[in-house]
């Protein structure tokens, strides 16, 4: 805090007035702009609730819907949910403690299928197992829609158990073998239980993806509360309905959000800068690494490389033609992206900058409630503070300008946190002195902002940039509500022809989405790489 | 742009950390235009004296004067901002994503935007820097960083320059030479100095005042002739050097040591505390007879030990000069260097 004013003496030298009216404003600064931050992150979250409040439609048609939708959310979060964190805490456990052939290839391998949202999965494995596909199965419903959630998400419990490994006391490991445990009675007494956090945090990330999703859901047909959202809203015309199931999906993303800060305490995803000793893994017997082996090749497989195959295969039937009409949905695309990541960017400094002082930790808070709400959530609730506005005369009707200004705003709402992140991260260069020695040159708060602070965490903002534009590139749900009539997006257009179930046209969409995703999952292996457990001294 | 040299006065400061008093009722006056330091141990207050002055944080008591300006009171804070007055941190805070030239300039705000880089060439030319005006902090050595943090203090020309412990990372030769280009770095803007240090050796030769802090408090202030001569209590002469420390009576107006008899002009009868330099005790054939324990070199002098029965007192003589270890001798006490308390 810059200023005490405790009462009691009074001013004493005239000259001083004008200084110390500034420095009665200075400590306000910080409060002002989390208080703007946070307006636009979590406001379409409370718009929501508000939205919610009211008389229950009346029929049955509302109940089942409400009924089916519930059903099918609870059996995706649990159902997938545990059987991801299973296998993701599995793959975690032997990449990082034991060896086998290719461990080192998987341990980046595994977070692959990170880089295609899950409705990209979807597609492909509809395709795959759809009609005249390889393995006609014919995947859908909610078994096709958990397949998807299980193959795509490990990846989160992956990441975050093996955090935990990373981050563990070596000395405790060692401690307990010196005590005479084997590696796996230590295994199961003290490095299980030390790891637990980290796979309730991943469970829980898992579990928010799974409730928010739509695409995926929405492609195999699945009843979800999501899906269900749409139904009320569109089908049905029911906006009452559809803010009631918003608002119940947003309260469980906040219970998971809760659950995942809870779990995760203070610790990263890649298990900070600390060093370890090395620790010693356990050497696997012949047929068990041929086991652990096969078992992180079809996680790979399953998550990332036999879908990405089969999608370019398909995408390689189409004719050139076939490519320059995505040129438009491309360009739509990337220009979004780029002016929402820029839009985000300028919250997530406000948040970070003012996260810096006590009192403007509340932008971290309302950038939490923004990243946790669901695409879907936050779209409904910028359309219900738009027709607040329209109906207070505020604002005109929904113009194509008014369309893309929400979104933007929706973007902003929900990857705020995502840029705010690596921007605190590279705030704490700026240590005490060196924002002190701006003061004492004689500059003012927000110079000091722009002039030191903002200056030196800017190759981390770069970074926060880049992932948020890739999470726009990526966001379905908001964009298909929102956007202006006729503007397509990559993923717009490919969730069209997936809906006509024409796979092979949305195989290029899909694929160029991946491969913007690849950029931030390659960014995180090379953090990855740089943090095993105990490999450095 | 730049205003007089300032007194800086403190007036029964205090600043708490907790159930602490980091500062407690210190109260101080830096003269314009003089050197003063600030002389303690680690944890002794002077740093946070130092953040207090330049308004880094705010007073729990008493109030900051800045020539006729009150900078600070327990109910106002003059930014530290609008102070004008410079800081050189102990681990220099140079901003990173900047050259030297650049971090110069910083605060030259007030300079026409041309005039600006100018300015800090002929700053950084008067440390010595001119050829690296272009170098970013993590590729200037430890001396180098310490002397752009000094530029980039005093180019502003402020008021009043405090020094958080400047020279305490950096090797003794440079140490010698960078305090040189600081004193007259200081002295060619004229401003009120006020520098941190907890060597007793580099206060005396910096500093026109010496305030002595001890757990918060002020010890004692005063020139460094004058508290070397007349310190107030045991700790103020312990501050500026090796001292022996003899606790005895005084009978008949002075106080009786193995060594010789200290004056106690004016104090009664009773227990009392003889504090006596090492550069007081000297070997003379008519003093007390010890015998010396060991020597160890120090450059122009030793240090020596030597004891009379169960009492080990330190002295210091010229190299070489004297009896050697193990040798029987006899010293003296000079006066001016002993003190009762």
């Amino acid at each position: 805090m810059e200023v005490a004013v405790q009462g009691g003496k009074a001013v004493e030298a005239r000259g001083e007035a004008r200084a110390l009216s500034f420095a009665a404003v200075s400590p306000g600064w910080p409060l002002v702009a989390a208080l703007v931050a946070a307006l636009v992150c979590a406001a379409p979250a409370i718009a929501v609730l508000f939205g919610a409040v009211g008389a229950a439609p009346a029929g049955a048609g509302a109940a089942n819907l409400m009924r089916d939708a519930v059903i099918g959310t609870l059996a995706l979060t649990l159902g997938a949910g545990l059987i991801a964190t299973a296998l993701g805490a599995a793959a975690a456990w032997l990449v990082t403690l034991c060896d086998f052939p290719g461990r080192s290839i998987f341990e980046w391998l595994l977070v692959l299928p990170l880089a295609a949202p899950v409705y990209v999965l979807a597609y492909a494995y509809g395709a795959i197992t759809g009609p005249g596909g390889p393995v006609p199965l014919g995947l859908s419903g909610l078994v096709g829609a958990g397949f998807v959630y299980v193959v795509g998400l490990y990846p989160y419990i992956y990441l975050s158990t093996r955090a935990a490994f990373v981050s563990q006391n070596v000395c405790a490991l060692e401690a307990a073998r010196g005590l005479g445990a084997g590696p796996w009675r230590t295994f199961f007494t003290v490095a299980a239980p030390l790891a637990w956090p980290g796979v309730a945090a991943g469970g829980a990330l898992a579990a928010m993806e799974i409730a928010a999703d739509y695409g995926a859901a929405s492609y195999f047909g699945a009843s979800t509360i999501t899906t269900g959202v749409f139904r009320a809203w569109f089908s049905r015309g029911e906006p009452q309905l559809a803010m009631q199931l918003a608002s119940l999906l947003l309260i469980g993303a906040l219970v998971f959000l809760w659950l995942e800060r809870a779990a995760r305490g203070k610790r990263g995803f890649a298990g900070g800068s600390a060093r370890w000793r090395t620790l010693k893994r356990i050497t696997l017997s012949p047929p068990a690494a041929f086991g652990a082996t096969a078992f992180c090749a079809m996680l790979a497989l399953l998550g990332a490389l036999i879908p990405i195959a089969w999608l370019t295969r398909l995408a390689s039937f189409r004719t050139f033609e076939d490519f320059t009409q995505l040129s438009e949905p491309l360009l739509r695309s990337l220009v979004i992206a780029g002016i929402g990541a820029a839009v985000t960017l300028g919250v997530s400094a406000l948040i970070a900058l003012a996260a810096r002082r006590v009192s403007g930790r509340i932008g971290l808070f309302a950038a939490a409630i923004g990243y946790a709400a669901p695409g879907a959530v936050t779209a409904l609730g910028a359309l219900a503070v738009f027709s607040m506005l329209r109906e207070a005369g505020l604002v005109g009707g929904l113009s194509g300008a008014a369309a893309v200004t929400m979104l933007l705003w929706v973007y902003a709402s929900r990857f705020a946190a995502a840029g705010a992140q690596p921007i605190e991260a590279g705030l704490t260069r700026v240590t005490r002195n060196i924002a002190d020695a701006g003061r004492t040159l004689g500059v003012g708060p927000l110079q000091r902002a722009w002039r030191i602070e903002l200056p030196i965490a800017a190759p981390a903002a770069v970074a926060g940039a880049l992932i948020v534009f890739v999470e726009i590139l990526k966001e379905l749900p908001a964009t298909l509500v929102l956007r202006p009539y006729d503007f397509e997006t990559l993923a717009t257009r490919a969730y069209a022809y997936a809906s006509d179930e024409r796979l092979i046209q949305a195989a290029a969409p899909s694929l160029m989405i991946t491969l913007a995703g690849l950029i931030p999952v390659i960014m995180l292996s090379r953090r990855l790489t740089r943090s095993r457990a105990g490999d450095r001294e | 742009m730049s205003e007089a040299p300032c007194d800086v006065r403190v007036e029964n400061v205090r600043r708490i950390f907790g159930a602490r008093a980091a500062v407690d009722d210190i109260t101080l006056t830096a003269p314009a235009g003089k050197v003063t330091a600030l002389l303690g141990a680690s944890g002794s207050g002077k740093s946070t004296l130092l953040r207090l002055i330049a308004g880094l944080e705010r007073v729990d008591g008493g109030r900051i004067l800045l020539g006729e300006t009150v900078a600070s009171t327990t109910a106002s804070l003059l930014p530290a901002e609008a102070r004008q007055v410079g800081f050189v941190f102990q681990d220099f805070a140079l901003f990173p994503h900047m050259t030297a030239a650049q971090n110069v300039a910083f605060g030259l705000d007030k300079l026409e935007r041309k005039a600006r880089p100018r300015e800090a060439a002929a700053w950084l030319e008067r440390v010595g820097l001119g050829h690296r005006a272009d170098a970013y902090p993590h590729e200037l050595s430890g001396g180098e960083q310490q002397r752009v943090a000094l530029a980039r203090a005093l180019a502003p020309r402020p008021r009043a320059v405090l020094l958080d412990e400047p020279f305490s990372g950096l090797d003794p030769a440079l140490r010698a030479e960078l305090r040189d280009t600081t004193l007259d770095a200081v002295a060619s803007i004229g401003a009120t100095t006020l520098f941190v240090t907890h060597d007793a050796e580099e206060a005396l030769y910096v500093a026109d005042q010496i305030a002595i802090l001890r757990a918060g408090k002020l010890v004692q202030a005063d020139t460094p002739r004058a508290l070397y001569a007349a310190p107030v209590s045991p700790e103020a002469a312990a501050a500026l050097g090796p001292v022996n420390r003899f606790e005895g009576a005084i009978a008949g107006g002075a106080l009786q040591t193995p060594f010789g008899k200290i004056a106690a002009p004016g104090r009664g009868e009773g227990a009392a505390t003889a504090v006596v330099r090492a550069e007081a005790l000297h070997f003379a054939p008519d003093g007390a007879p010890v015998t010396v324990l060991d020597r160890r070199p120090q450059g122009a002098f030793d240090l020596v030990r030597v004891t009379a029965g169960e009492i080990v007192w330190r002295m210091s003589a010229a190299a070489g000069e004297g009896p050697a270890s193990g040798a029987r001798a006899n010293i003296r006490i000079r006066p001016e260097g002993a003190f009762v308390f």
